[in-house]
Formats: structure tokens, C-alpha cells, sequence
């Protein structure tokens, strides 16, 4: 018996010509978990929309064909009536925290429908017990880790007993660990309760750490694969839709290892084969080293920074201290409230250190004011909304070079020379609103290299993008070294560190517990685990197999990863 | 901020023990009686014991002083015009006419002089019991209490998100407009020129309006998801109950308020002046 039910199903926004949704035929089984992957823009948060009703309801359009949710036609009911079949948690968890304690949270649900406050604390105080959370019941949202704001969204929905539960990427701003334990809770309440469960994701990777029943890529709309994960992993389909293959099978394909030979191919586990094992260990790449950095040229030096935000406060960078090269990338590694946004203000004059001093090309900047650093030190935000104020790219890229008074003549010449380098050249005469998310992103980098800086800090500039985007950003960056800026990633993101920074820089509690290349970073159990990190399935596959060199089959990999993207 | 990144700070004293919704009648009556005459002496009484309020709220003195310095600023700004536009203007009410001196080739007459200061002191006078009942109530209690004496609940909650987001918003502003001074558009001691500093303010403000209204969005898509407006009544998780305590206190604040009332009747004139 279906739960859910598409029949030839397709929807229109009001303000879009093309359809979003085309010809969807599908079902979910009663008690099934269900991960829909696409890329961004492939219509996937859309088709979640129509199932818990924010489509047509809050966004409205046009809807052809028919869909069916637990009996009911949500197109045709008011949305409560929807939530009452399905619940939504939502990516932003600190939107979708609308109480001011976890208990006033959890109880949202039972307030509005009017329970008896006495009956509402006893459920909320379960809900909670079955998240493990019910220490937690009087903290406020900002004492709580986005994991744990994840799991109290959950015993929320879980108090109100909606059948379907959705999940709107559960892991995006999540770090790696959390958003593990996320996953495993998922599962777990899977198990005990048998709701039917549909994950939204790209991060395909993560939500396979545990068991899912069905694959559903969807792109432009619509429907590319739906089967068992395992046959969507063994062909090409992820990667020819924009989205990311784990990396041990990423490895696996890359050394033509015949996929056949391994059941239960999403499970890391199941690749302790020997025929495997032999071909990894015996079959050597050889691949050119990264002569990039034989000339070591000091750019940035941080020296034993120390802060606080009060005398008597906790400190929150101790004894910080490294090097940036001329060209280098670094990351900066570390879970939530490490410190790594305090050093990136630091690092870009926001903040002064309390002692140490920070010198760029052999000059002291410690005491510089955040105008004459910011000239030198570019800051890129994470989120481009952010950034950008004017509504013509010309003048957001000029915007800089405006506000520090250069000549005419010259700021027309370096403007033109920055949206050449930044691929923007074609679309100069665009309004930024019309500019997809990679793209805006781009105007916020060009509008800090048109000031012609010496570093450039990002703050996690591929979060919550898909595969494509997160290439398409990463290898405009990199190229940027060859102009010899030096640049540092602020990330939580693995893989970004693994395949694109030559050195990983590990905060923990303030402190600097690694500095070396990712590769060697994350193979250390340790850090991985005092960091919060999580570590990355290219070494756990190296320890199922127990091959000796596991950074060096690491680095191995990545280095002609990188040779194979470039040819494509 | 506070540990719930909310206006609220926690405490217990008989401001934050007292029904919400006693304190919102209070800073009613409160705002009634000063709105309702114009006397310097009334102002001072009403300063001095919101002033002492305060002191019993436990309300730190860092947090809310910088409000008083912004009223206080305000008040002058506003008394320079009333002088520069309406010098006549305390000759109108009072009758007479007392030329002090002349500024700048202005005069300025005694009494609307005593108008300033009273029209300044009664704005004043409202501050204390105002920052009291946003820094002291809990705001989810302050919505229910609101929905409790008959106010509709979507109405209630409008006043606790609003509570809610203003230091999230505050927050959003500090670090937007610190990535746009990074880039040269610096509003504070860096940029010289007063204009230059107002411009790049504002030109924060393109973007902190875009992330608002797109946490509206996502705000109010997550409340009717979880059947926000379900019904015409809803529960409430954190109730507060009206205690016998309170109904004393809006019995004695009734009383104090009738009897205001009954003064403002007995004088023939709205506008105290002692020097006639």
C-alpha cells in the first residue's frame, strides 16, 4: 500500500515559464526510508513542498496530475490537515526553533492544537526521552550544538505522531560529527517506530552511513533513477547529475575495480575483499608531485595570538600561531565555537588580539585599523547575501575601489581585468539578483579581488552547495594562487580540505592540535576525534583493507583525482 | 544578550515574579497618567520611582544605559526644536511672557524654556517602567499572559517573536557590517568624513533587509507547518497564572491611578507652571 503516491504529477511556480516538476511517477511504500538526491535547482525541495503543503500554499503555482499523502490530496486541504500526515523538519535549524527552551519547542505543536498544558508537559517531557534529550528541556536554542537543535526538531514532529516524516537536508550547517549522529538518530527512530521516512539530501555520502531503502535522483524536474541504493552507486548516475559519489567509491571506480564483485556496496564495510585489497595495494599511480611550493615565500605570519571578548571571559584563542606562503591554500579545520570565525576576524583586522602580532610580507599589521587591513586581507562571508548591496554587478565590484578613492580611469581598467579573471565578464551588465547562488558568489569574491588583495579568507564557501557548484567554486579559487595570493578556507568540510588545501590547520578549544597536510590530518585518529571531525571514508577504506601506507594511497587519490577533473 | 539571545534577563525580583500582564497594565496606566497632564512635579515623582523600580528589577545598569543615553539625546535634539520653531509656543499656554535672552539672535522666553524641561522629564518618566517591562518578562509568558486578559493569541505571539529576533537581528547587523568595513565601507572611527559614515550605514542596511525577509519566510513556513493558527484558541506551555499577589498590586495600581485622575480633574489646567 503506497503512502505517498505521484501520478503524472508536475507543478509550475506562478512567476516561472518552465515547469519545476515534470511527469513525476513514483511511490513510497508504508514504513519505507526514502532519499531523494539532486543537484540544487533539480526541483528536489520542491517535491517535498507539494507533499507537506508549502506548495501550493505558501508558494503558489500551477499543478497538473495528481499526488496522494496518506489517503488525503494535500492540494486540495488546508495545510493542517497536511500536518497532521506529514511532519517537516527543516534545514535551518535556527528558523524552525521557534520556542525560547527546548521544552517550549517540543510543545509548539500540542500548543496550537490546543492540548491541556498538563498532558502537553508529560508528552513533551517523552519526545525528549526518545531523543535523548530531556536534560536539555529548559536551554535555550544557543546553548545547544546544531545536531542537538536537530534532535529536538525531531521530538517535536515525533510528539505530534504525523505517520511521514521529512526531512529537508538534515545535514546542511551541520559539522561531520554531528551530522553522523544526526543520521544515526534518523535510523534509530526509524527502527523503533516504522514511519515512513523521506530524507532530502546531496550529501549522499553522509546519509548512507546507514541503511536506506530506496535512491531516488531526481534533475530538471525529473525523475533520473529510483531503485536500491546499491544499483544507483554501482553506475554512473550520481556524477553525471551533478551530485557526489562517496569517496571510497569514487576510489574504487578510479582503480577500475569491477563493482559487481562487492554486495552491499553502501556499506564501506562490504569492501574487505581481497581482490580489492590486491589491486589497490599492488596498482601504483604515478602522478606528478605539486611543484607549486618548492619556493617557499613567507606572505602571512600570525605569532602567538591570544584573545578574549572580556578580561574575565573565557579565552578563546590561546597561543595561536602560523605561516601562509605566497600561492598556498590552507583550511582551518574544527568543530563549532573551536574559535575558527575569532582567528578569521583577527586575521582580517575585525578583532585585535589581546598579544601576539600578525605580519604580512614582513610587515607588522597587528595595530593596523580594519580599513588599511581590509586592502590587503580580503574577507569573503559565507553566505553572499551577506555581502552584496548594490543591485548591478559593475557597482558591487567597484564598491571597494570606490569607497578607497582611486582613480577614475583606474578603477574602470581593474574592474574590467576582475570579472575577466572571475568568469563574470559575460554577465557584467546583470542585475545580482538574477545570478544563481555559484554565481553570486563569485561577485563577492571579484568585489574583494578587485581591491587587489595579498590573502583571501572564505568562510565556508561551498556550504550547502551541490557537487557541480562546489567544483565550479573551488577550482576558481584555486586558480587564483597562481596570481601568488595566498588564501585560507574556514571549513568543517573533509573533503574541501582533503582535495584543495595543501596544509589543514586544526582548532580545538582555541588551540592549534594540528597543522600539516590533510592527508596526514585526517589519518590521525586522534585530532580526527578531539576535533570533532569525522573521518573521511577514503581512510576508513585503507584501514578495512589494512593497507600500509594510508596517506599515502590518500594523497595518491587526490592527486589524480585533481589530474582527471582538469582533463575532462 | 541574554542566555535565551532575547531582550529578557533572567532574575528574580518582584518585577520579573509579577504576572506579565499586570506589568503590561501597569506600563498602561503608567503611560496614561503621564500623557494625561503636563506637570514637572508629577514627571519627577514618576522619574524618581521608575528609577527606583529599576534599581529593584536587577536590571544591570551596562544594558540599559545607553537606552537612557539614546532618550536622552532624543530629548534634546527635540527641545532644540521646539525652541528654534515654536519660541512662542510656552507664551501660548501660560499667558505671559518672560524674555530670558536671545541665542544666536533667537529669543527664548522663560516659559516655553519650562516647557522644554517638563516636556523632556515626562518622555523621560516613561523610560524606566518601559525598559522594566521588556528586560524583566519572559516573552513567551508575556504572549500568553496578553492572550490570557482577551488579547488574540497571533497578535500575543507577533510581541514575542518580535522580542525574540531583535538581538538576532542586532547580531546579523554586527557582522554584516563588519564584513562591509573589511572592504572599505566602515562606519565607525575609520571613516572621517560624518556623511561617508551615514552612507555606508545605510548601504548595511540592503542586506540585513534581504536576510530578514528571508528569515520571515522561513520563520513563518515553520510555524504553519507545525499548525500555527490551527484553531481559534491554543495552549501554552509556559503559562503564568495570576496570583492573588498580583491582583493586589493591579488593585493598589488601580487605585493610585483613580486617584491621578481625580487630581487631573480638579485642575483647571493641564500645564503646570509655579512661576505666574
Amino acid at each position: 500500500m503506497p503512502i505517498i503516491e505521484f501520478k503524472n504529477f508536475s507543478f509550475r511556480f506562478a512567476n516561472l515559464r518552465e515547469p519545476t516538476l515534470n511527469n513525476l511517477n513514483f511511490q513510497i511504500k508504508e514504513g519505507e526510508k526514502v532519499l531523494i538526491a539532486g543537484a540544487s535547482g533539480s526541483g528536489k525541495s520542491t517535491l517535498m513542498h507539494c507533499i507537506n503543503g508549502i506548495v501550493p500554499f505558501a508558494h503558489s503555482g500551477e499543478l497538473k496530475g495528481e499526488l496522494v499523502v496518506s489517503g488525503i490530496k494535500p492540494y486540495n486541504q488546508n495545510i493542517f490537515e497536511i500536518s497532521k500526515k506529514a511532519g517537516t523538519i527543516l534545514q535551518d535549524q535556527d528558523s524552525q526553533f521557534i520556542g525560547l527552551t527546548v521544552g517550549e519547542d517540543v510543545a509548539f505543536i500540542q500548543e496550537n492544537n490546543n492540548i491541556n498544558p498538563e498532558i502537553m508537559k508529560k508528552k513533551v517531557y517523552e519526545s525528549l526521552q526518545s531523543v535523548q534529550m530531556q536534560k536539555f528541556i529548559d536551554q535555550s536554542p544557543y546553548e545547544l550544538s546544531g545536531g542537538q537543535k536537530q534532535s529536538v526538531s525531531l521530538a517535536g514532529i515525533l510528539s505530534s505522531g504525523t505517520d511521514i516524516l521529512l526531512f529537508d537536508e538534515p545535514l546542511a550547517n551541520l559539522d561531520p560529527a554531528s551530522g553522523k549522529k544526526v543520521i544515526e538518530l534518523i535510523d534509530e527512530l526509524h527502527k523503533k517506530y516504522r514511519k515512513t521516512i523521506i530524507i532530502i539530501e546531496h550529501r549522499i555520502e553522509d546519509v548512507l552511513e546507514r541503511n536506506i531503502d530506496r535512491l531516488i535522483v531526481i534533475d530538471k524536474g525529473r525523475i533520473k533513477a529510483n531503485e536500491k541504493p546499491d544499483t544507483v552507486l554501482k553506475q554512473d548516475i550520481l556524477r553525471k547529475y551533478g551530485l557526489r559519489e562517496p569517496l571510497y567509491i569514487e576510489a574504487l571506480k578510479h582503480f577500475s575495480i569491477d563493482l559487481k564483485i562487492i554486495n552491499n556496496i553502501h556499506d564501506i564495510n562490504s569492501c574487505k575483499n581481497p581482490e580489492v585489497k590486491k589491486t589497490l595495494s599492488t596498482k601504483k599511480i604515478i602522478y606528478k608531485k605539486n611543484n607549486n611550493y618548492k619556493k617557499r615565500q613567507l606572505l602571512l605570519s600570525v605569532q602567538n595570538i591570544n584573545f578574549s571578548y572580556d578580561r574575565k571571559g573565557r579565552q578563546i584563542l590561546k597561543n595561536v600561531s602560523f605561516e601562509l606562503d605566497k600561492g598556498e591554500i590552507i583550511s582551518i579545520l574544527g568543530n563549532n565555537g573551536a574559535g575558527k570565525s575569532t582567528l578569521s576576524n583577527i586575521i582580517t583586522g575585525i578583532l585585535k588580539p589581546d598579544s601576539g602580532t600578525i605580519n604580512l610580507s614582513g610587515k607588522d599589521i597587528t595595530a593596523a585599523g580594519i580599513k588599511e587591513i581590509g586592502q590587503k586581507i580580503g574577507y569573503v562571508m559565507q553566505n553572499p547575501n551577506h555581502m552584496i548591496v548594490k543591485n548591478m554587478i559593475k557597482d558591487e565590484v567597484c564598491l571597494g575601489l570606490n569607497a578607497y578613492r582611486y582613480d577614475k580611469n583606474f578603477i574602470e581598467e581593474r574592474y574590467l581585468k576582475t570579472v575577466k579573471t572571475c568568469g563574470l565578464y559575460g554577465y557584467r551588465n546583470w542585475p545580482v539578483s538574477s545570478l544563481s547562488y555559484g554565481q553570486k558568489k563569485r561577485v563577492t569574491i571579484a568585489s574583494i579581488l578587485a581591491l587587489d588583495p595579498k590573502v583571501v579568507v572564505l568562510d565556508e564557501p561551498t556550504a550547502g552547495q551541490d557537487y557541480r557548484t562546489y567544483t565550479e567554486i573551488m577550482d576558481f579559487i584555486s586558480r587564483l594562487t597562481e596570481k601568488g595570493i595566498g588564501i585560507i578556507l574556514i571549513t568543517h568540510d573533509m573533503h574541501l580540505a582533503l582535495e584543495y588545501t595543501t596544509r589543514s590547520i586544526v582548532l580545538s578549544n582555541g588551540k592549534i592540535i594540528g597543522n600539516d597536510k590533510p592527508s596526514k590530518i585526517l589519518s590521525n585518529e586522534k585530532i580526527v576525534a578531539k576535533a570533532n571531525l569525522k573521518e573521511t571514508s577514503l581512510s576508513r577504506l585503507s584501514g578495512i583493507l589494512e593497507l600500509e601506507d594510508k596517506e599515502e594511497f590518500i594523497q595518491n587519490f587526490i592527486e589524480t583525482e585533481k589530474g582527471v577533473r582538469a582533463v575532462e | 544578550m541574554s542566555k535565551y539571545g532575547t531582550l529578557y534577563i533572567e532574575g528574580n525580583s518582584f518585577f520579573h515574579r509579577l504576572a506579565p500582564s499586570i506589568k503590561f497594565i501597569i506600563f498602561i496606566l503608567w503611560s496614561i497618567t503621564v500623557f494625561m497632564s503636563l506637570d514637572l512635579r508629577l514627571s519627577l515623582a514618576l522619574l524618581a520611582i521608575g528609577i527606583i523600580f529599576l534599581f529593584f528589577a536587577e536590571i544591570p545598569f551596562r544594558i540599559i544605559k545607553n537606552l537612557f543615553a539614546v532618550v536622552i539625546i532624543f530629548n534634546i535634539i527635540n527641545a532644540v526644536f521646539i525652541l528654534l520653531i515654536s519660541p512662542e509656543f510656552g507664551a501660548e499656554l501660560t499667558g505671559q511672557k518672560t524674555r530670558l535672552c536671545s541665542v544666536l539672535g533667537f529669543p527664548v522666553l522663560m516659559e516655553t524654556l519650562f516647557y522644554v524641561i517638563t516636556i523632556s522629564l515626562k518622555y523621560l518618566s516613561l523610560l524606566p517602567m518601559a525598559l522594566i517591562l521588556i528586560f524583566s518578562t519572559h516573552p513567551t509568558r508575556f504572549a500568553s499572559s496578553l492572550n490570557k486578559i482577551g488579547i488574540p493569541y497571533k497578535i500575543a505571539y507577533t510581541f514575542n517573536i518580535i522580542f525574540r529576533y531583535i538581538p538576532e537581528i542586532q547580531n546579523e547587523f554586527k557582522i554584516i557590517s563588519q564584513a562591509q568595513a573589511a572592504r572599505g565601507l566602515s562606519y565607525g572611527k575609520d571613516e572621517k568624513s560624518l556623511i561617508k559614515r551615514m552612507k555606508n550605514i545605510f548601504s548595511i542596511t540592503i542586506p540585513l533587509l534581504n536576510t530578514s525577509l528571508e528569515r520571515i519566510d522561513k520563520i513563518t513556513n515553520a510555524m504553519e507547518l507545525r499548525e500555527f493558527g490551527k484553531y481559534k484558541k491554543r495552549s501554552w506551555y509556559n503559562e503564568s497564572k495570576i496570583s492573588r499577589k498580583d491582583l493586589l498590586v493591579l488593585i493598589a495600581a488601580m487605585f493610585l491611578f483613580t486617584a491621578a485622575v481625580y487630581h487631573r480633574l480638579t485642575l483647571d489646567s493641564w500645564f503646570w507652571y509655579p512661576f505666574k
